[in-house]
């Protein structure tokens, strides 16, 4: 090893993380977790059995034994009666009887039965597909219509004939055999076994009381926010989300300017969640959304010292925009410009003062002050790193209560 | 106390750290073994070990050379080979950033500081105390050199001796 190597601290790798567990979020890959595998060991054949069962089946008197249920075929029979033949009655149940040697499992179990909670489940079947299915001969059609034709109940008079009957039989007539389902809902080349997404989905309507409420879908936006998310409607509207900047901004063309609306939005559960999300775009609404939605989906956890204020003072840079955020006692209050108070109101800081120190551009402003709210350090990873024991004066002198 | 020497120093340190080294050198004088050493005790580096122009050779079991190493003992310094004496510092590192993130000079080699207890308690405190800034970032920590040695500030108000504050670290 070389001395001038970087070093990797040991350590690190057991030390659990100090900011706060991250929200749920999508996966990330398509393919399934468990993946089918193989048997470990081939099957057994039938040809490698000693004993010749067809044959066997001949010699096998059809139905001479009484003690043989007579659903058997006649090669399952034969089988019944060779193994009789072979297995020693008395062995058998000195073999089969419950274990009394120590090393007996120290549970019974019915293990022909599947359980629930242990064994894999049994699932439906993945596809309908058959791979039997075939159209039905015109024999078999024939049939059927024969069928249909006994099972109508004799006329009583000449017009005496209910339609409803044909139209039942037309429906319900089958054109392939094999499973049902394979036909009535066969897989298409389009969509194979998976959900129809594009359909849009109609309105909800639900009854509060007297009144409709009548509930609007989810755009295809909102609906791939709370996918990436894993939020629902309801904790997406509980978010507080700031448009913070708003302002027209141009691009100069060969043929003319092209304006566009620029939206800077904040968003944060009031808890320790803030994000960022910038939206441009021709429409007004759409940028609003377009940033509001990106705003959501950039939440980060940020640190905060007894849920009020931050550790210690930090600082941010972003272009020319320099500012320094300062912790301070509970009571403060936020004393700082509009744009770092937004964001403080959206993480649920409660306590902060901050000073922009050199250009106080509203954009970079912002930017820089969430840069700065991330730069946090937990004083314990502090002291962990040094080696040091870390008390909190404070939490002691009130008894842990703070 | 060459101060010109010690800001060559820190901004060494620095640049070390950032690159995520884990072991380097730095000039070998009475007054940076002092400091280092008061360094290694807040926990910044992981070991101070005097040696020639060549890394000192490695532990054994640990990864780093030690100065208590009985394979490689350090070789005491004479007239002769004092210009070449270097102390070679491990530096530390906790969940992929460097524990030595800042190292600032206090007292330039143009203007020194002192500072007395009472100032001293207030920079550990959190607030200003003359032109100095306190001590409000998390972990830390500003060096005197005293009559009981380098200490850190907070030690210093424990043992009420105040001294020319060196540097700051974080």
């Amino acid at each position: 090893m070389s001395v001038l190597r970087s070093s990797e601290c040991v350590f690190c790798h057991f030390s659990r993380s100090s900011r706060p567990a991250a929200v749920a979020r999508r996966q990330f890959h398509s393919s399934p977790v468990h993946q089918k595998r193989k048997p470990r060991f081939p099957s057994v054949k039938s040809s490698s059995n000693d004993l010749n069962i067809t044959q066997a089946a001949k010699e096998f008197p059809t139905s001479k034994n009484g003690q043989i249920p007579q659903h058997y075929s006649a090669e399952q029979r034969a089988a019944i009666e060779a193994a009789q033949k072979l297995i020693d009655l008395e062995k058998l149940e000195k073999q089969t009887g419950l274990r009394t040697d120590p090393w007996k499992m120290k549970y019974y179990d019915d293990l022909t039965k599947i359980d629930p909670v242990v064994d894999k489940p049994v699932r439906a079947p993945w596809t309908n597909i058959d791979d039997k299915s075939r159209l039905k001969t015109e024999d078999e059609l024939e049939d059927d219509l024969i069928k249909f034709m006994q099972e109508i109940p004799a006329p009583k008079h000449e017009n005496d004939f209910d339609p409803t009957l044909w139209d039942k039989f037309d429906k319900n007539l089958r054109l392939t055999v094999g499973r049902e389902e394979a036909e009535r809902a066969p897989r298409t080349a389009l969509a194979p076994d998976l959900p129809n997404i594009s359909e849009t989905p109609r309105p909800k309507k639900t009854t509060k009381g007297d009144e409709v409420v009548v509930e609007e879908p989810p755009s295809p936006a909102l609906v791939r926010l709370m996918q990436m998310t894993g939020y629902d409607r309801r904790q997406i509207s509980r978010l507080r989300v700031k448009t913070v900047i708003m302002h027209q901004v141009v691009n100069q063309t060969r043929l003319g300017k092209i304006s566009k609306t620029y939206v800077l939005s904040v968003a944060g559960n009031q808890n320790g969640l803030i994000g960022i999300g910038e939206g441009k775009a021709a429409e007004v609404t759409e940028a609003l959304i377009q940033s509001q939605y990106r705003a959501i989906r950039n939440m980060t956890p940020i640190l905060r010292y007894e849920d009020r204020t931050i550790f210690g003072d930090v600082s941010g840079k972003v272009s020319a925009t320099e500012l320094e955020l300062y912790s301070r006692p509970p009571g403060f209050g936020l004393r700082c410009q509009k744009y770092i108070w937004e964001i403080c109101q959206c993480a649920g800081i409660k306590d902060l003062a901050a000073k922009v120190t050199r250009a106080r551009n509203p954009m970079n402003t912002v930017k820089a002050a969430v840069e700065a709210l991330l730069s946090q350090k937990n004083p314990e990873d502090i002291a962990r790193a040094r080696g040091k024991k870390l008390v909190d004066v404070r939490k002691v002198y009130y008894a842990g209560q703070t | 106390m060459s101060l010109v020497h010690l800001a060559n120093t820190c901004s060494h340190l620095q640049n070390a750290s950032r690159a995520r080294l884990g072991l380097t050198s730095i000039p070998d004088t009475k007054f940076h073994l002092k400091l280092m050493l008061a360094m290694q005790n807040s926990g910044f580096i992981s070991t101070v070990v005097r040696g020639g122009p060549t890394p000192p050779p490695t532990h054994g079991l640990l990864s780093h050379p030690t100065s208590s190493d009985p394979a490689a003992p350090i070789e005491p310094v004479t007239r002769h080979n004092i210009s070449t004496r270097r102390l070679w510092l491990g530096l530390k590192y906790w969940n992929s950033t460097p524990v030595l993130e800042k190292l600032s000079l206090v007292s330039k080699p143009t203007r020194r500081i002192w500072m007395d207890v009472t100032g001293l308690k207030k920079l550990v405190l959190g607030q200003d105390a003359g032109y100095v800034k306190g001590l409000r970032k998390p972990g830390e920590c500003i060096y005197v050199s005293t009559d009981r040695g380098i200490l850190e500030a907070r030690e210093c108000v424990e043992q009420k001796v105040g001294g020319m504050l060196i540097c700051r670290v974080g």
